[in-house]
């Protein structure tokens, strides 16, 4: 395998005496980026994006707002147990009491390195009713949340149930992802994962006929903390 | 050995596709769809042939310097605590997985689209050690169910109407005949989710590495890549060599344009980016990450006149606006890759001797170059291969005695005069009864009429008018 890395390489080396590589340039030129804009408008056009593809979304104006919202969602959706980040990471203080008061259970995400324990801890989690999770930031142009991993901050709680519901921050909007790399360059490398999500899962593989919640969440409920 | 050609030979294949009815009508049903959706999406845009230009800079830019850029990915995957592989073929990449599953016992895989592992057979290679694998990309899962091989690189089963495919899976899962694709989809959720939860080895596709921080980006609508990746203890990325850019903000600029291009979406559901294993204390995702980079010719391909296909992101516009890939569909191709980019891809990486036939499966239109979000000049690769194939003396025998005659004939006026007023008074005599057209020809010359038919030539060569015309005009001029 050593012998393949060096034999590739040199073959590569080899090749760009004669390539033909038409538009090539020996370096890429900067670009200006637009920051983050007006936010009243960016919330706009977040919605506008998001509520086509099947996501809803729910402005909050206080904690206590963002709370009944939540509540609300999970009765529809029936079933105690869900998967959820850390209180700590979630951005409306007084939910998680808020959800022990009304009987709800959070599922330890917590995935063992041993097969047969892994196996048997996901189809535990994959009772879950719900997902609660909070978001690093918010893309306006395309209507998508930015979530990234932690122990505090697992995958699969904005995965793995039929519903998820996230919060965001209306400060942490951006008008583009390339505008969310300039404000975070080293969000790869702080964590493992950095999912873009834009609505609910969806597939249009049988005839281009579009279904929603294929593998992961079938609904997607974005509430905005104004 | 990936790029083995068919026994059957193209034109057979385009003549088995072009009767097929069913094919027609699936075809029909969703290539003139993408078009509409891909432009539509494209005009959300502020400035989009900007963006184009950027993404093909970009990628020009990265090959220009490959070698740096995948030494600098690998360092970076590393640090973050991936494991990197280079395969210089097929057979290595699948040996390389093959060890890897071996060594943590893996019995059961689920997959996420990956065209890499369609060029490598991964697939037959792991069954063949006893390992079990289920594709989870719903259109790659009905194809394995019906022992099929993807005909789109973005919908793999384009080809099959949605009775079709309600048959089919009736058939093999179990499940009542539907033919509404919602149903089909909740019943393909309940049989996949068992299997994510159950497997022991994620593999995945890569749609780009950014070198600059070790990081791969896959995009799935489904979210069967985001499970595939989180789930089971140990996730396999293979990935092309070319498939690199070397920033974020570069990524950000090919994002832009992949899904608008693939399926008029402004973005995927699911855009994932993964730096290395789970971290310390994280509870989910793999323990083990490896990254496998294949080559299989492409660095080879990278010193020719070709080497701008690498620049391809696989977003499939060009197959959906290819007026040939729209009448014969996918399989026809014979490939892994099919339509136009398929028909440069196929023969650089396999051996123009092999695929002689493909580069001639175009009109060279241009549809192609229109809509590649990258602009790759297909149209003038098509040509460069069909030079390459000629060269290698793949030009039919008939074909290279006919153009002989034919260079006899021109350079001799006598000679020309004489045949252009035998064929002028033959093609008129025998296109009589038929209003000007002939309708068949003997061989070799009814590789023409076969598909199309001939039009007589007309009664009074175009050089007698011409001679006519100007002499005509010098009499008008002095009067």
């Amino acid at each position: 395998m050593k012998d393949d890395r060096e034999q590739v390489l040199a073959q590569i080396r080899a090749s760009l005496k004669t390539a033909y590589l038409p538009a090539a340039r020996a370096t890429i030129p900067p670009r200006t980026l637009v920051g983050q804009g007006n936010r009243a408008v960016m919330i706009e056009n977040f919605r506008r994006e998001l509520d086509p593809l099947g996501g809803k979304s729910y402005l909050a104006r206080s904690d206590a707002e963002a709370i009944e919202i939540v509540l609300n969602l999970l009765k529809e959706v029936g079933g105690k147990e869900l998967l959820m980040w850390d209180e700590s990471e979630l951005p409306v203080r007084g939910l998680g009491d808020a959800l022990r008061h009304s009987g709800y259970t959070r599922l330890d995400v917590q995935l063992s390195q041993a097969p047969d324990a892994r196996h048997a801890r996901l189809l535990e989690l994959e009772r879950a009713a719900a997902g609660i999770t909070g978001a690093l930031a918010g893309l306006a142009d395309t209507g998508s949340l930015a979530l990234v991993s932690s122990p505090m901050r697992p995958r699969l709680a904005s995965l793995l149930p039929p519903t998820h519901i996230a919060l965001l921050q209306t400060s942490r909007l951006f008008e583009t992802m390339a505008s969310f790399f300039a404000a975070y360059p080293e969000v790869t490398r702080d964590a493992s994962n950095l999912v873009f999500i834009t609505g609910p899962s969806r597939s249009a593989d049988i005839e281009l006929t579009l279904t929603r919640g294929v593998h992961g969440p079938k609904e997607l409920h974005v509430i905005l903390l104004d | 050995m990936s790029f083995a050609a068919p026994n059957v030979t193209f034109h057979e294949r385009v003549d088995d596709a072009l009767r097929d009815q069913i094919l027609h009508t699936a075809l029909d049903r969703a290539t003139g769809r993408f078009q509409t959706l891909r432009v539509n999406a494209l005009a959300s845009l502020p400035d989009a042939d900007a963006v184009r230009d950027r993404a093909r800079m970009i990628r020009a830019h990265t090959l220009s310097s490959l070698d740096t850029y995948l030494e600098r990915f690998a360092s970076n995957v590393e640090r973050a605590g991936g494991h990197i592989h280079f395969a210089r073929d097929a057979a290595a990449l699948n040996r390389i997985v093959s060890e890897i599953a071996r060594k943590n016992n893996v019995k059961n895989v689920v997959k996420s689209k990956s065209m890499i592992s369609e060029e490598t057979k991964l697939n037959d290679a792991l069954e063949a050690e006893g390992i079990r694998v289920v594709e989870t990309d719903l259109g790659e899962y009905i194809a394995q169910l019906a022992h099929e091989h993807p005909s789109h690189i973005i919908v793999p089963v384009i080809h099959k109407t949605k009775e079709q495919i309600g048959e089919l899976l009736h058939e093999k899962i179990g499940i009542p005949y539907y033919d509404d694709p919602a149903q089909m989809t909740a019943a393909a959720r309940e049989k996949l989710r068992f299997e994510f939860l159950n497997a022991d080895m994620g593999i995945s596709g890569v749609n780009f590495g950014v070198a600059a921080t070790g990081t791969i980006c896959m995009v799935t609508n489904e979210g069967n890549g985001r499970l595939t990746t989180t789930a089971p203890r140990i996730h396999v990325a293979l990935m092309g060599i070319e498939r690199l850019v070397p920033t974020l903000d570069d990524l950000s600029v090919m994002l832009q344009v992949l899904a608008r291009s693939a399926t008029g979406q402004k973005i995927t559901v699911y855009t994932n980016l993964i730096t290395g294993a789970r971290r310390a204390g994280e509870g989910d995702g793999p323990d083990e990450l490896h990254i496998i980079l294949l080559d299989n010719g492409r660095s080879r391909v990278l010193g020719t006149e070709v080497a701008e296909i690498l620049y391809c992101i696989r977003c499939g516009a060009c197959l959906n606006a290819c007026p040939v890939y729209r009448e014969i569909g996918g399989h026809a191709y014979g490939s892994v890759y099919q339509g136009p980019v398929g028909a440069v891809l196929t023969p650089a990486l396999g051996g123009i001797a092999q695929w002689s036939d493909l580069p001639q499966a175009s009109s060279l239109c241009g549809a192609c170059r229109e809509v590649c979000p990258v602009r790759i000049d297909i149209p003038r690769m098509l040509l460069v291969e069909r030079d390459q194939a000629t060269r290698a003396g793949k030009m039919p025998l008939w074909l290279r005695a006919g153009l002989h005659l034919y260079s006899l004939t021109v350079r001799h006026p006598a000679l020309f005069g004489l045949a252009t007023m035998f064929s002028r008074i033959g093609s008129r005599v025998v296109a009589a009864p038929t209003q000007g057209w002939i309708r068949w020809l003997p061989p070799p010359l009814n590789a023409w009429t076969r598909s199309r038919d001939f039009p007589a030539f007309a009664a009074k060569p175009f050089h007698t008018q011409f001679n006519k015309f100007v002499s005509q005009r010098g009499k008008n001029r002095e009067g």
